[in-house]
C-alpha cells in the first residue's frame, strides 16, 4: 500500500515535469536541458524567501514561482532567440542549453552551498493514515495541486486561444507567422508557463524531500524520458509514460534495491528506443529515424 | 614543481579524453554524453585487474580497451539507432546506467567505497613512481593517439566521417556504409577513452565512481566543442586552458572553493557563446570563417 502511495506520488511529480517540458519542447524543438535548473531555482527561492527574508510563506512561494518563470523567459530572450535570428543547426541547442545549465547551477552552488537543504514549512507531522499506509500533508498538497495544474492547463491550450496558437506553433510555426501569430511571443509564452510549472514541482518536490543544487537534474530526466517513451506530443501518452517509469522505478526499489532506480528508468527508455522509438502513441518524428 | 607536473598530467588526461571524443563527435557528428562512462570502464578495467589478478599495466591497456571497446559496440547498436537529440539524450542515459554500475555493483567495484592500492607502473623493471617519468609516459601515449587520431582523419575512413557529419543521406547514397562507419567511430573512440582511465588509475592509485560522472562528460565535450569540432590541436589548447583556469583563477586571489565553481561558469559561458554564434570552436570566433556544426 505504501508502495503503490510511493508510486503515485512519483507519478504525479514526473507527469508535471514532463508536461512543463513538453510545452517548451513542442513549441521549440529541442531539449532545453537548462529546464533542470528552473525545478532548482523554484525551491532555492522560497528558501531564500522565507528564510532570509522571512516573508510568508505562500507569499514567498507566489514570488520565487514568478522569478524562476522570469529566468526560463530570459533564457529565451538572450540564448535561444539569438539563436534562432542566426539560424544555427539544431544541435547547438541542446548543446547550448547544457551550457546554460552548468553556469546556472554553479550560480546556485556559489550562491548557497552545495550541501543539501530543507524547505522548513510550519511543523513537521506525523501524516495522516490512509488504510494502512502514511501520508503526509505535502504529499497531499502535491497530489492536489498536480493533477489541479495539469487539467487547468490542458483546458488552457484547447479552449483559450492563447493557448490554441501554442499548439499552432508546435504542429507548423513557419505557417503561423503566415497567419500572423507571432511565433517569438507564442514561444516566449509557453517558456514562462513551462518555467512556472516547472518551479512548482521542483518546490513541492524539495518540500517532500530536501534538495541539493543538481537536484534537479535527475528529476528533468525522468520527465523527459516520460515524454519520449509516451511518444513527442502526446498527453495521453505522457501520462501512460509517468505511469510506467513510477511503477517501474518502485517496482524495482521493492524487488531489487533503491539503487537501482535510476538504471531501471534508463532501460526501459533504451528497450522502447529500440522496440517502439515513436513511444506508446507512435507518432512520426522525423528525428527518431532518419 | 610536483604539482606543476601534477598539473601537466592532468593536461595529458584531458587532452586523450578530448581527443578521443572528437573521433565520435567531431569528425562523425556522434556528440555522446558517454565518454566519462568509457573513461570511468577503463579505469576500472584496470584497478580490478591489477589489484585482484595482479595484471600489469602493458596487459591492462589492450584488455581495457577491448573491453571498453566491446561494451561501447553494444551500445552503439543501440545508441545509432537514433540521430540528432535523441541520440545525445540516449548516451545521457547510457552514461547513467554506467555510473549507476560503478556505485552500486557493490561485489565487483565497491560501490561508492572505490578500489585502493593499484600497483604503480612498472617499465622494464623500472617502477615509474616519479611524477616526471609519468609525464613522459603520458606524453607518449598523448603522441601515439595524436598521431592515429591524425591519419584516421587524413584516411579515406577519415572522409567517409566527415561526409557523414555534413550529410548522412548523401554519404548513403554514394555507397558509403553510414551505419558501419558510424559504429566503428563509436567503438574506436570509447576504445581510446580507456586509456586515459588505465592511466588515470594507475597514476592516483585510487578511484571511485564520483570521477567518472555525468558532470565530467559534459566537461569533456565542453573541451572538444572550445577547441572545435575535428579540431585536434583545438582540443588540446582547450584541455590545457581549462585545466590550468582554476589556477589562473587561485593566482588572481580567488579561494579554492570559488574557483571550482567559476571555473564551470566560465566554461559554460563559452560554450553558450560559441553555441550562439553558431561557430565551430573559440579559434572560430575570432576569425570570418564559418564552418557549421552537424
Amino acid at each position: 500500500m505504501q508502495l503503490l502511495l510511493n508510486e503515485i506520488l512519483s507519478f504525479f511529480s514526473f507527469l508535471l515535469i514532463g508536461f512543463s517540458f513538453s510545452l517548451i519542447y513542442h513549441s521549440t524543438r529541442f531539449f532545453h536541458i537548462a529546464h533542470a535548473i528552473i525545478i532548482t531555482s523554484g525551491a532555492y527561492f522560497v528558501f531564500f524567501f522565507t528564510n532570509k527574508f522571512s516573508i510568508p510563506f505562500p507569499v514567498s512561494v507566489t514570488l520565487s514561482i514568478l522569478a524562476t518563470a522570469i529566468i526560463g523567459v530570459a533564457c529565451e530572450i538572450l540564448v535561444y532567440r539569438q539563436m534562432r535570428k542566426r539560424n544555427v543547426p539544431a544541435l547547438a541547442y541542446l548543446i547550448a542549453s547544457i551550457g546554460l545549465y552548468v553556469v546556472l547551477q554553479n550560480c546556485i552552488s556559489l550562491f548557497f552551498g552545495d550541501d543539501t537543504k530543507i524547505i522548513n514549512t510550519a511543523e513537521v507531522t506525523v501524516g495522516h493514515q490512509v488504510f494502512d499506509a502514511y501520508i503526509t500533508t505535502i504529499q497531499i498538497i502535491t497530489i492536489v495541486v498536480s493533477i489541479a495544474l495539469f487539467v487547468a492547463v490542458n483546458l488552457f491550450l484547447h479552449y483559450t486561444a492563447t493557448g490554441k496558437s501554442i499548439r499552432a506553433v508546435a504542429s507548423n510555426p513557419e505557417l503561423c507567422n503566415i497567419y500572423g501569430i507571432s511565433s517569438n511571443k507564442i514561444i516566449l509564452i509557453a517558456f514562462g508557463i513551462g518555467s512556472a510549472l516547472a518551479a512548482t514541482a521542483g518546490i513541492l518536490s524539495a518540500m517532500d524531500t530536501n534538495m541539493t543544487p543538481t537536484f534537479g537534474f535527475n528529476l528533468l530526466l525522468y520527465g523527459v524520458v516520460a515524454m519520449i517513451i509516451g511518444g513527442v506530443g502526446s498527453t495521453r501518452g505522457l501520462v501512460a509514460g509517468a505511469l510506467l517509469i513510477a511503477s517501474a522505478q518502485h517496482l524495482a526499489a521493492y524487488y531489487i534495491d533503491t539503487k537501482w532506480m535510476d538504471a531501471v528508468t534508463y532501460i526501459i527508455l533504451i528497450l522502447f528506443l529500440i522496440w517502439k522509438p515513436l513511444g506508446f502513441s507512435g507518432k512520426r518524428l522525423k528525428k527518431v529515424e532518419v | 614543481m610536483e604539482y606543476i607536473l601534477h598539473l601537466f598530467i592532468l593536461i595529458c588526461f584531458y587532452t586523450l579524453l578530448s581527443q578521443s571524443l572528437n573521433l565520435s563527435a567531431g569528425f562523425t557528428g556522434l556528440i555522446s554524453l558517454a565518454h566519462a562512462g568509457f573513461y570511468g570502464i577503463g579505469a576500472y578495467t584496470t584497478a580490478i585487474l591489477s589489484t585482484q589478478f595482479g595484471f600489469s599495466f602493458w596487459l591492462n591497456i589492450p584488455l581495457a580497451m577491448f573491453i571498453s571497446g566491446a561494451i561501447a559496440f553494444i551500445v552503439s547498436l543501440i545508441a545509432l539507432r537514433t540521430v540528432e537529440d535523441y541520440f545525445i539524450i540516449c548516451t545521457l542515459g547510457i552514461q547513467v546506467i554506467l555510473f549507476s554500475i560503478m556505485n552500486n555493483w557493490m561485489d565487483l567495484t565497491r560501490g561508492p567505497l572505490g578500489i585502493p592500492g593499484i600497483p604503480s607502473i612498472s617499465l622494464l623493471g623500472f617502477s615509474l613512481d616519479s611524477k616526471i617519468s609519468f609525464l613522459l609516459l603520458s606524453l607518449f601515449f598523448v603522441a601515439i593517439i595524436w598521431f592515429v587520431l591524425r591519419n584516421i582523419s587524413k584516411s579515406g575512413f577519415g572522409k567517409t566521417l566527415t561526409a557523414i557529419s555534413e550529410d548522412e543521406i548523401y554519404s548513403q547514397s554514394i555507397g558509403k556504409n553510414v551505419y558501419l562507419s558510424k559504429t566503428v567511430s563509436f567503438t574506436l573512440s570509447a576504445m581510446f577513452a580507456a586509456i586515459p582511465g588505465t592511466l588515470y588509475a594507475h597514476y592516483i592509485s585510487y578511484i571511485d565512481p564520483t570521477s567518472f560522472t555525468v558532470a565530467e562528460s559534459i566537461f569533456v565535450l565542453s573541451i572538444v566543442i572550445i577547441g572545435g569540432l575535428g579540431n585536434l590541436t583545438g582540443s588540446f589548447l582547450a584541455a590545457a586552458f581549462l585545466v590550468l583556469l582554476p589556477e589562473a583563477l587561485r593566482f588572481v586571489g580567488m579561494p579554492d572553493s570559488i574557483a571550482a565553481n567559476m571555473r564551470q561558469i566560465i566554461y559554460g559561458l563559452i560554450l553558450v557563446v560559441v553555441m550562439m554564434t553558431g561557430k565551430n570552436g573559440v579559434k572560430e570566433l575570432f576569425t570570418s570563417k564559418a564552418k557549421r556544426i552537424a
